[in-house]
Protein backbone atom coordinates (compact mmCIF):
# COMPACT_ATOMS: atom_id res chain seq x y z
CA UNK A 1 0.00 0.00 0.00
CA UNK A 2 1.38 3.43 -1.30
CA UNK A 3 0.77 6.99 -0.33
CA UNK A 4 0.59 9.08 -3.96
CA UNK A 5 0.29 12.61 -4.28
CA UNK A 6 -2.94 12.79 -6.52
CA UNK A 7 -4.71 10.62 -9.41
CA UNK A 8 -2.63 11.93 -11.70
CA UNK A 9 0.43 10.38 -10.21
CA UNK A 10 -1.39 7.13 -9.46
CA UNK A 11 -2.61 6.26 -13.21
CA UNK A 12 1.31 6.85 -14.38
CA UNK A 13 2.55 4.73 -11.83
CA UNK A 14 0.19 2.27 -12.82
CA UNK A 15 1.12 2.61 -16.38
CA UNK A 16 4.59 2.49 -15.66
CA UNK A 17 4.68 -0.93 -13.18
CA UNK A 18 2.18 -2.47 -15.97
CA UNK A 19 0.24 -3.17 -13.03
CA UNK A 20 -3.75 -3.32 -13.32
CA UNK A 21 -5.51 -0.76 -10.80
CA UNK A 22 -6.37 -1.98 -7.74
CA UNK A 23 -8.63 0.28 -4.93
CA UNK A 24 -8.04 3.76 -3.84
CA UNK A 25 -9.06 6.03 -0.40
CA UNK A 26 -8.02 8.97 0.64
CA UNK A 27 -5.35 9.43 3.37
CA UNK A 28 -8.11 10.33 5.57
CA UNK A 29 -9.76 6.66 5.45
CA UNK A 30 -6.67 5.07 5.60
CA UNK A 31 -6.11 6.76 9.31
CA UNK A 32 -9.56 5.30 10.34
CA UNK A 33 -8.59 1.85 9.04
CA UNK A 34 -5.15 2.03 10.80
CA UNK A 35 -6.75 3.33 14.03
CA UNK A 36 -9.19 0.54 14.42
CA UNK A 37 -7.07 -2.26 12.92
CA UNK A 38 -3.86 -1.56 15.08
CA UNK A 39 -4.95 -0.53 18.30
CA UNK A 40 -4.48 -3.34 20.35
CA UNK A 41 -1.56 -4.68 18.56
CA UNK A 42 0.90 -3.86 21.45
CA UNK A 43 -1.85 -4.51 24.32
CA UNK A 44 -0.23 -6.83 26.97
CA UNK A 45 -3.51 -9.03 26.63
CA UNK A 46 -2.96 -8.95 22.64
CA UNK A 47 -5.36 -11.95 21.28
CA UNK A 48 -5.22 -12.82 17.32
CA UNK A 49 -8.75 -10.97 15.84
CA UNK A 50 -10.83 -13.59 14.47
CA UNK A 51 -11.43 -13.01 11.26
CA UNK A 52 -15.01 -12.20 11.21
CA UNK A 53 -13.74 -9.14 13.30
CA UNK A 54 -11.43 -7.70 10.99
CA UNK A 55 -14.21 -8.07 7.57
CA UNK A 56 -16.07 -6.14 9.99
CA UNK A 57 -13.47 -2.86 10.27
CA UNK A 58 -13.37 -3.18 6.63
CA UNK A 59 -17.08 -3.04 6.38
CA UNK A 60 -17.69 -0.42 8.34
CA UNK A 61 -15.57 2.08 6.82
CA UNK A 62 -17.54 1.21 3.66
CA UNK A 63 -14.44 -0.97 2.03
CA UNK A 64 -17.18 -3.53 1.02
CA UNK A 65 -17.03 -5.57 -2.32
CA UNK A 66 -14.75 -8.42 -3.93
CA UNK A 67 -11.60 -6.42 -3.61
CA UNK A 68 -12.13 -6.25 0.54
CA UNK A 69 -13.23 -10.08 0.91
CA UNK A 70 -10.35 -11.35 3.32
CA UNK A 71 -11.51 -14.56 2.60
CA UNK B 1 -2.69 -19.53 19.25
CA UNK B 2 -0.87 -21.50 21.73
CA UNK B 3 -0.33 -19.95 25.34
CA UNK B 4 3.56 -20.16 24.91
CA UNK B 5 3.57 -19.09 21.62
CA UNK B 6 1.32 -15.78 22.84
CA UNK B 7 3.61 -14.94 25.54
CA UNK B 8 6.31 -15.17 23.32
CA UNK B 9 4.84 -12.98 20.45
CA UNK B 10 3.76 -10.58 23.39
CA UNK B 11 7.48 -10.50 24.82
CA UNK B 12 8.94 -9.88 21.29
CA UNK B 13 7.14 -6.58 20.36
CA UNK B 14 7.35 -5.79 23.48
CA UNK B 15 11.15 -5.66 23.64
CA UNK B 16 10.88 -4.23 20.29
CA UNK B 17 8.63 -1.18 21.50
CA UNK B 18 11.17 -0.51 24.62
CA UNK B 19 14.28 -1.01 22.52
CA UNK B 20 13.48 -0.02 18.76
CA UNK B 21 15.15 -3.23 17.68
CA UNK B 22 14.10 -6.98 16.81
CA UNK B 23 14.77 -9.39 19.80
CA UNK B 24 16.51 -12.45 18.59
CA UNK B 25 15.20 -15.61 19.77
CA UNK B 26 18.11 -15.80 22.74
CA UNK B 27 16.95 -12.56 23.93
CA UNK B 28 13.22 -13.62 24.47
CA UNK B 29 14.84 -17.22 25.67
CA UNK B 30 16.25 -15.08 28.51
CA UNK B 31 13.75 -12.68 29.70
CA UNK B 32 11.13 -15.64 29.63
CA UNK B 33 13.18 -18.29 31.05
CA UNK B 34 13.14 -20.48 28.26
CA UNK B 35 15.48 -22.57 25.91
CA UNK B 36 16.46 -20.66 22.79
CA UNK B 37 15.54 -23.34 20.18
CA UNK B 38 11.95 -23.71 22.06
CA UNK B 39 11.81 -19.80 21.12
CA UNK B 40 13.20 -20.15 17.28
CA UNK B 41 10.51 -22.73 17.16
CA UNK B 42 7.91 -20.51 18.27
CA UNK B 43 9.18 -17.79 15.87
CA UNK B 44 8.63 -20.12 12.96
CA UNK B 45 5.12 -20.93 14.00
CA UNK B 46 4.10 -17.36 14.60
CA UNK B 47 5.39 -16.66 11.33
CA UNK B 48 3.49 -19.29 9.73
CA UNK B 49 0.25 -17.42 12.00
CA UNK B 50 1.13 -14.34 10.40
CA UNK B 51 1.82 -12.68 14.01
CA UNK B 52 4.88 -11.62 13.17
CA UNK B 53 7.25 -11.87 9.22
CA UNK B 54 10.59 -13.65 9.31
CA UNK B 55 13.18 -12.58 6.56
CA UNK B 56 13.38 -16.00 4.28
CA UNK B 57 14.91 -19.36 6.33
CA UNK B 58 15.98 -17.48 9.02
CA UNK B 59 14.59 -16.51 12.22
CA UNK B 60 15.39 -12.91 12.19
CA UNK B 61 12.58 -10.58 12.59
CA UNK B 62 11.60 -8.13 9.01
CA UNK B 63 8.14 -7.25 10.22
CA UNK B 64 6.05 -6.50 13.38
CA UNK B 65 3.23 -5.69 11.95
CA UNK B 66 2.75 -2.43 12.09
CA UNK B 67 6.58 -2.05 12.62
CA UNK B 68 9.09 -2.54 10.07
CA UNK B 69 12.72 -4.28 11.10
CA UNK B 70 14.29 -2.84 8.24
CA UNK B 71 14.33 0.30 6.26
CA UNK B 72 11.34 0.95 4.30
CA UNK B 73 10.21 4.62 2.07
CA UNK B 74 8.14 5.00 5.31
CA UNK B 75 9.45 6.63 8.14
CA UNK B 76 7.33 7.28 11.13
CA UNK B 77 8.34 9.81 14.36
CA UNK B 78 6.17 8.28 17.41
CA UNK B 79 6.23 7.93 20.76
CA UNK B 80 9.88 9.85 21.23
CA UNK B 81 11.19 7.42 18.35
CA UNK B 82 11.59 6.69 15.21
CA UNK B 83 10.37 3.72 13.22
CA UNK B 84 10.22 2.21 10.00
CA UNK B 85 7.13 1.16 8.37
CA UNK B 86 6.18 -1.74 6.09
CA UNK B 87 3.56 0.43 3.98
CA UNK B 88 1.24 3.42 3.70
CA UNK B 89 -1.46 1.46 6.35
CA UNK B 90 1.23 0.50 8.83
CA UNK B 91 2.56 4.06 8.68
CA UNK B 92 -0.28 5.22 10.42
CA UNK B 93 -0.85 2.09 12.03
CA UNK B 94 2.20 2.54 14.31
CA UNK B 95 1.11 6.31 15.96
CA UNK B 96 -2.32 3.48 16.57
CA UNK B 97 -0.57 1.27 18.56
CA UNK B 98 1.80 3.13 20.38
CA UNK B 99 -1.74 5.20 21.11
CA UNK B 100 0.47 9.02 20.34
CA UNK B 101 0.70 11.35 18.56
CA UNK B 102 3.18 10.71 14.83
CA UNK B 103 4.74 11.92 11.93
CA UNK B 104 4.42 10.35 8.32
CA UNK B 105 7.32 10.89 6.04
CA UNK B 106 6.46 8.66 3.10
CA UNK B 107 7.33 9.04 -0.73
CA UNK B 108 5.16 9.25 -4.15
CA UNK B 109 6.34 6.18 -5.38
CA UNK B 110 5.53 8.17 -9.00
CA UNK B 111 7.53 11.00 -8.61
CA UNK B 112 9.41 10.52 -5.71
CA UNK B 113 8.78 13.63 -4.05
CA UNK B 114 8.34 13.45 -0.50
CA UNK B 115 5.03 13.13 1.61
CA UNK B 116 4.40 14.40 4.90
CA UNK B 117 1.50 13.07 7.25
CA UNK B 118 0.91 14.24 10.38
CA UNK B 119 -1.72 12.63 13.49
CA UNK B 120 -2.66 14.45 16.24
CA UNK B 121 -5.12 12.90 18.80
CA UNK B 122 -6.16 10.34 16.32
CA UNK B 123 -7.31 12.75 13.48
CA UNK B 124 -5.33 13.19 10.23
CA UNK B 125 -3.94 17.07 10.34
CA UNK B 126 -1.52 17.19 7.48
CA UNK B 127 -1.50 14.95 4.23
CA UNK B 128 -5.38 14.42 4.24
CA UNK B 129 -5.03 15.49 0.35
CA UNK B 130 -3.01 12.27 -0.30
CA UNK B 131 -4.15 9.39 -2.22
CA UNK B 132 -3.76 5.76 -0.99
CA UNK B 133 -3.66 2.58 -3.33
CA UNK B 134 -3.80 -1.25 -2.49
CA UNK B 135 -2.79 -3.12 -5.42
CA UNK B 136 -3.53 -6.63 -3.78
CA UNK B 137 -6.99 -7.70 -3.59
CA UNK B 138 -7.48 -8.79 0.54
CA UNK B 139 -7.83 -12.46 0.12
CA UNK B 140 -4.03 -12.62 -1.65
CA UNK B 141 -2.41 -9.83 1.40
CA UNK B 142 -0.91 -12.57 2.77
CA UNK B 143 0.65 -14.44 -0.35
CA UNK B 144 3.70 -12.22 -0.78
CA UNK B 145 3.60 -9.84 2.10
CA UNK B 146 6.63 -8.27 1.02
CA UNK B 147 4.77 -7.04 -1.79
CA UNK B 148 1.53 -6.52 -0.25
Amino acid sequence: MVFLRSEEHLERWLEQKGQEPGASMSATTLNELARRWWWTRIEPDWRPRAAAESQAILDELGLTGDFWRLA
Amino acid sequence: MHELDLGIRNEVYSSFVATGRAPEPATVANALGLAEDAVAAAYRRLHDAHALVLHAGTTEIRMLNPFSAVETPHRVEAGGRSWFANCAWDALGIPAALDTDGAVRSECPDCGEPLELEVRDGGLVRGAELLVHFVVPARRWWDDIGFT
